[in-house]
């Protein structure tokens, strides 16, 4: 489900094609409610998605599986940064605040994060 | 008083649910495409034959819920699949639908953006599922 929403993020959005198309990067996104994860394997213009959390991640996702349709709700504002300040930005602060969105990896890819998060979200 | 699952009753309970909940008609401003659920037959549960749930939803209301052919839910904007059970698990509560479909249990094909900006009106259907009381046909 997680590619299918990228695919067409991708496909309906020109900057959304041009931040998939410089993503170099792997990213883990392991939902703790179900246990489950994937990773998503970005290569400039092209994305493998891989069951499970596969070795040599950039970053990596802990949450449960609202979060992540949360953050994939995540309003993308100025100069492409995500909009932490409305209710759904701060819902997702507060669950990386209350430890219950994790994301390891963020020292040095805080720009991957948010090149993900611009592909992730439909709004 | 308890009605036959997927059952025109049912259809008709159901869409009452949703339109008495104010939390729907809230997070479905401005939603205004249709949404089929295919049920698909598993006759070891008494459920010999796949039916099709027609819901007519718009900008937070909805218009009209029938129950009909596996086909008829198939040719709405949204179709969400999955056998009998998990139907059931979702109305129970033992399934969430949002975990369902990101494990591949509840199939779901149309626009993924469009859904996933309506999160929380898809998670209220379910929740408005939940409030009909059900026969289920594996327990009778």
């Amino acid at each position: 489900m997680l590619g299918g929403l990228i695919e067409a993020n991708v496909e309906n959005s020109p900057a959304k094609t041009k931040d998939f198309q410089a993503l170099d990067a792997r990213v883990g996104i392991f939902v703790t409610d179900i246990d489950e994860g994937v990773t998503l394997e970005f290569r400039k213009g092209s994305l493998v998605v891989h069951n499970g959390l596969q070795p040599e991640r950039d970053l990596t996702i802990r949450a449960e599986a609202d979060t992540v349709m949360n953050l994939s709700n995540l309003k993308i504002g100025l100069f492409g940064m995500p909009v932490y300040y409305d209710a759904v930005g701060r819902g997702v602060a507060a669950k990386l605040l209350g430890g219950k969105l994790r994301i390891e990896g963020l020292l040095g890819n805080l720009a991957t994060l948010n090149s993900v998060t611009r592909i992730f979200s439909v709004q | 008083m308890a009605v036959k699952a997927f059952s025109d009753q049912w259809a008709t309970q159901f869409k009452d649910e949703v339109n008495k909940s104010s939390v729907y008609k809230q997070a479905a401003k401005g939603w205004k495409w249709t949404v089929g659920l295919v049920v698909e037959a598993e006759p070891d549960k008494n459920f010999p034959e796949a039916k099709g749930v027609v819901m007519d939803l718009f900008d937070g209301a909805a218009r009209d819920i029938t129950v009909g052919t596996a086909a008829d839910a198939q040719k709405c904007d949204f179709v969400i699949t999955a056998p009998y059970s998990r139907w059931k698990q979702v109305a129970t509560k033992e399934l969430d639908a949002t975990k369902g479909m990101l494990q591949g249990k509840l199939k779901l094909k149309g626009d993924l953006p469009t859904i996933v900006r309506y999160t929380k009106a898809s998670q209220e259907m379910t929740e408005c599922t939940t409030r009909v009381p059900v026969e289920w046909p594996d327990e009778t």
